[in-house]
């Protein structure tokens, strides 16, 4: 007797924990599909295309972001029911979701790449059995017949260094956060920050450099040593939001650092919190409403034939202090903030 | 004679604790390579940094020490982790926050606790499915974004108890905890029973499947702890933080001597063997050391501090007395 209440209890409990919580906001989420408007319509209706979108992975932020900005905005388009699928930041998570896309004769397959390379042949496959394939954060390139709609990772980092030139003073020590090695984005921003900025200010040492993989608890943890090794710290250049926010995280309120600087890319919620504080000097914005919308609007025009091949770049905007307002305001339209 | 109990003195010591000695030499070398080391602000950091990991590997101490391990506890962490983050942005009580942040901890526990001694399932399978699900769930219900403005929660990752950064305190508040039920109740002498000998335990009159259920229950206190840190720590309720905690803090307990075939281990002992990966971690950071070096250097020397405590144990129980006898 005893036993069982004591699996009733624990079966309780957890069931009040994993339903009885109420989502702070209903919006879509990886797994889920959206029907098309038009998918009950009677006969003579207009076609309905079936388009698989299969994302990097549910447990990255941004990976999250999109795939919910791409439900939403499917759900605008009568003519097409999007399935999305997670491929779990694993290449054959990702190739299989592909080949069962292929399998299924979906109409247009999306690929979100784990690692472009690894994806490549299977996105291939896709566009040699005549379905419409876009690649997107990141793209593949030089796939002839497949499209891609992207952010250019260059062009995000540089934005932010080329403000940087004029805004890091002389002689100033900085460090640099990375993201993971061999990744196309975290690779692309690095290399944009060597030639917009470190190869044109000599005078700038960099006092650490450190892979903290997107992360904000290890960008912590190196910030934390870095203090302690180096008096004088001018500028935190991070390869993304997450990392600049965890190593502002450290210094926020040491009068010591009151006047660093600091860079990212991405435009979180979160960042721009700090800009509006004036915590974070700025980043750029890899929006992934514009991704989503840029995406949508390449799938009608390739399903329904109006084009046969499409390779766009969304804007990557500065976020600043002077603008930091609208984004905070998008945000907050989306639910991220209150 | 003298010299024979002076030896086996020395070897008693070396044995019992060659892996602070490991620390210690390490924190020399340390020392010596970078001056900015031993201040008191960086030892404090590399504290604060292991806080989490190591309140973690207490609860895998627990569990190896019985027989068992949890490879869900980073996937817990950030599942109770989220839920008490909004717990408290939704309510704004502190209380509330954490009493839910560990509920939820040891709700997950107790499941996997159900699974292991109900239905027999090997540890290592009920804690890698829970390990996904709370996962899975802390996803779900953030659906994968971060929860910001978290306001006042940040006390109690971030904030100090007299003067000492609070991370540190809940750290050596577990680990007196951890030790002295490991060292001075029943329980802490069942569970090594259990992992000494599980057949031999029950036969004693142990109620192994009781003692289990404690054992997981206690780990998902300590699970839920973490996961109040590490969200409060971070500013923000992050369901995709912490992967990878469990193995950090499995190194922890097995480098500070826990092993794995169950019935050895203590709490200062794990308390050790983090404060070597994080001593190790935070010199290379101070020496700019390359990144991808960095981790070489890392698993050579766990795998180093491991082989060396091996050797000094074995060592004391074999050849030394056969070789005087001998003479």
């Amino acid at each position: 007797m005893k036993k069982i209440m004591v699996i009733a209890l624990v079966v309780a409990l957890l069931t009040s924990i994993f339903t009885g919580c109420s989502k702070p906001e209903e919006t879509p989420v990886v797994g889920q599909s959206t029907e098309a408007a038009g998918s009950a319509q009677g006969e003579g209706s207009e076609k309905v295309y079936r388009v698989a979108y299969i994302a990097r992975a549910q447990a990255d932020a941004f990976a999250a972001w999109l795939a919910n900005a791409v439900m939403e905005e499917a759900g605008k388009y009568d003519n097409i029911k999007l399935d999305v699928f997670d491929g779990q930041a694993a290449d054959d998570t990702v190739n299989g979701l592909i080949e069962n896309a292929i399998a299924n004769k979906y109409d247009a397959i999306i690929v979100q790449p784990n690692n472009g390379e690894a994806q490549r042949p299977y996105v291939e496959k896709a566009v040699a059995a005549g379905i419409v394939t876009i690649t997107t954060n990141a793209r593949i390139s030089g796939i002839e017949g497949a499209s891609s709609v992207d952010a250019d990772p260059y062009a995000q980092a540089a934005v932010n260094a080329q403000a940087a030139i004029e805004q890091i003073p002389q002689d100033a020590n900085v460090v640099v956060l990375l993201g993971p090695p061999g990744n196309f984005h975290a690779d692309a921003r690095r290399e944009s920050w060597q030639k917009e900025f470190f190869e044109k200010r000599p005078d700038v040492k960099i006092v650490g450099e450190e892979i903290a993989n997107w992360n904000k608890d290890e960008a912590m943890n190196f910030m934390e040593t870095w203090v302690q090794a180096n008096s004088k710290i001018d500028a935190i250049i991070a390869m993304n939001d997450n990392m600049a926010a965890g190593a502002i995280e450290v210094v926020k309120g040491n009068p010591a650092f009151a006047e660093i600087l600091a860079y990212g890319v991405d435009g979180t919620a979160e960042a721009c919190l700090l800009i509006k504080d004036g915590l974070m000097t700025s980043t750029s914005l890899q929006s992934a409403y514009d991704l989503a919308s840029s995406l949508l609007v390449t799938v009608d025009k390739l399903v329904t034939g109006q084009e046969t091949q499409i390779d766009t770049d969304i804007d990557c905007p500065l976020i600043n202090q002077d603008n930091v307002d609208q984004y905070i305001e998008m945000h907050k339209k989306a639910g991220a903030l209150q | 004679m003298r010299t024979l109990d002076k030896q086996k003195i020395w070897s008693d010591i070396k044995s019992k604790y060659s892996i602070y000695l490991v620390l210690i030499v390490l924190v020399l070398v340390s020392w010596m390579a970078n001056r900015n080391f031993f201040s008191v602000g960086n030892l404090s950091n590399i504290s604060t940094q292991i806080a989490v990991g190591t309140i973690l590997a207490f609860g895998q101490t627990i569990l190896i020490i019985s027989g068992m391990l949890d490879l869900s506890s980073g996937s817990v962490l950030a599942f109770s982790g989220v839920l008490s983050v909004s717990t408290y942005v939704a309510t704004g009580s502190l209380t509330l926050a954490f009493i839910v942040g560990v509920a939820a901890s040891v709700g997950c526990n107790m499941l996997n606790g159900l699974m292991v001694t109900k239905f027999k399932t090997p540890p290592f399978i009920a804690t890698l499915a829970m390990m996904a699900m709370a996962r899975g769930a802390a996803l779900l219900y953030t659906n994968g974004q971060n929860i910001y403005q978290i306001g006042d929660y940040v006390i109690f990752g971030q904030g100090k108890i007299l003067g000492v950064s609070s991370p540190i305190v809940f750290m050596v508040l577990t680990l007196f905890i951890t030790w002295y039920i490991l060292k001075h109740t029943i329980f802490g002498r069942s569970i090594y029973a259990i992992g000494g000998n599980e057949e031999a335990a029950n036969a004693s009159g142990i109620n192994v499947n009781r003692i289990k259920m404690v054992a997981f229950a206690i780990n998902g206190v300590l699970v839920g702890l973490a996961g109040i840190l590490f969200m409060s720590r971070v500013n923000g309720g992050m369901p995709n933080g912490a992967i990878g905690y469990e193995f950090k803090a499995l190194t922890a307990a097995v480098i500070g001597g826990t092993s794995f075939s169950g019935g050895i281990g203590t709490a200062s002992g794990t308390l050790a063997g983090a404060f070597i990966v994080g001593v190790l971690d935070n010199i290379m950071v101070l020496m700019g050391v390359n990144s991808y070096l960095q981790q070489i250097v890392r698993g050579a020397i766990i795998a180093l501090a491991v082989i060396y405590d091996i050797w000094s144990k074995s060592r004391r129980t074999k050849p030394k007395v056969v070789n005087v006898e001998a003479k």
